[in-house]
């Protein structure tokens, strides 16, 4: 999902660097209070972190012949908000762009604005609902990390299609040829990534219920009873 | 009871479906080439801009690895940080767990 350095032209560069901006900053202040406040509160950031390290460094196959990799961001996204989700992403594009040449440090807000921003936001929408609804815990981790995972590589086409509108069918139009190689690679991806992830979750409930419960990522009552079922 | 393992079995047959998708591919389309999506994707901005893939020259200068190797290395790095953190912390919480 990354753009490459020097594909986006200087204006829409710094647009997307003018929207990333204030959500890092934001984060990394939510980030300081959570911690402030309960630092058995920073294992768990290191777990969904490291997710979000080692899945969007796998580069998998996929249907349409091309490789892309998962994102990692739903299982962080769930259990501390989508803008700390953001100052994690950043860290992690920061490290490919510096030392990988993927993505760059011009393109680096709009790489943050997609995979750490609206992503996110998307996969937190969605666990915002199904939380309180009777949806089963591990359906709704599910549904939230592939959501997150999608939207971030359609919100990469939408970024091109901004800046590259076609010849014929503009904006529209070349929307679609970008939605074609990137969101249509995705949905494999997308779909494995949620089942994994979910896997994970079940057991961070196992291992450090009381943190999720503190964190106030699902109910206690509901935490507990996804536990009673695994013993 | 409910059977206690049924995500395990289910991530384990989502992983061996994604592999077999792979192989069917790669013998049903055979000029596919795997390349990643943002070089395909790179790909379409020249198409689209009408312009040749080597006038887009990064605004901020840029290191690159000098080598496929190099950048796998660097690749493989990345992904074990994330595994030193992932199972540093499962572990630190079951020696919690233990200890309680």
């Amino acid at each position: 999902m990354h753009i490459m350095e020097g594909f986006l032209p200087l204006q829409w560069c710094l647009v997307w660097w003018i929207v990333a901006l204030p959500c890092v900053i934001f984060g990394i202040y939510q980030l300081k209070k959570i911690l402030a406040a309960d630092r058995e509160a920073l294992p768990l950031l290191g777990v969904t972190g490291g997710f979000i390290f080692i899945l969007s460094s796998l580069k998998l196959p996929s249907v349409t012949g091309s490789c892309s990799h998962p994102t990692g961001t739903g299982l962080s996204t769930i259990s501390f908000g989508p803008w700390i989700t953001a100052v994690v992403c950043s860290i992690v594009l920061l490290f490919q762009s510096l030392f990988l040449a993927h993505g760059g440090l011009s393109v680096l807000g709009a790489n943050i604005v997609s995979m750490g921003i609206i992503g996110p936001l998307a996969g937190y929408a969605i666990y915002r609902v199904l939380r309180d609804t009777r949806a089963d815990i591990f359906l709704t981790v599910f549904l939230a990390t592939a959501v997150a995972d999608m939207v971030t590589y359609v919100t990469t086409s939408l970024q091109l299609a901004l800046a590259y509108p076609a010849e014929t069918g503009g904006f529209a139009g070349s929307f679609i040829l970008f939605l074609g190689i990137f969101a249509v690679t995705q949905v494999p991806l997308a779909i494995v990534e949620g089942i994994v992830l979910a896997l994970v979750f079940k057991y961070i409930i196992a291992l450090k219920p009381d943190i999720l419960i503190r964190l106030k990522v699902f109910s206690e009552e509901r935490i507990l009873k996804a536990r009673g079922e695994m013993e | 009871m409910k059977f206690r393992y049924s995500l395990e079995v289910l991530a384990v047959l989502a992983i061996v479906a994604f592999c077999a998708l792979f192989l069917f591919i790669q013998s049903a389309v055979p000029g596919a080439e795997f390349a990643g999506s943002d070089n395909v994707g790179s790909n379409l901005i020249g198409e689209l801009s009408g312009r040749s893939l080597e006038s887009f020259t990064p605004l901020v200068p840029q290191w690159e690895p000098p080598s496929g190797e190099i950048e796998a290395c660097l690749f493989a790095l990345q992904a074990a940080i994330g595994g030193i953190l992932v199972g540093g912390v499962f572990g630190y919480w079951l020696g919690q767990k233990n200890k309680a």
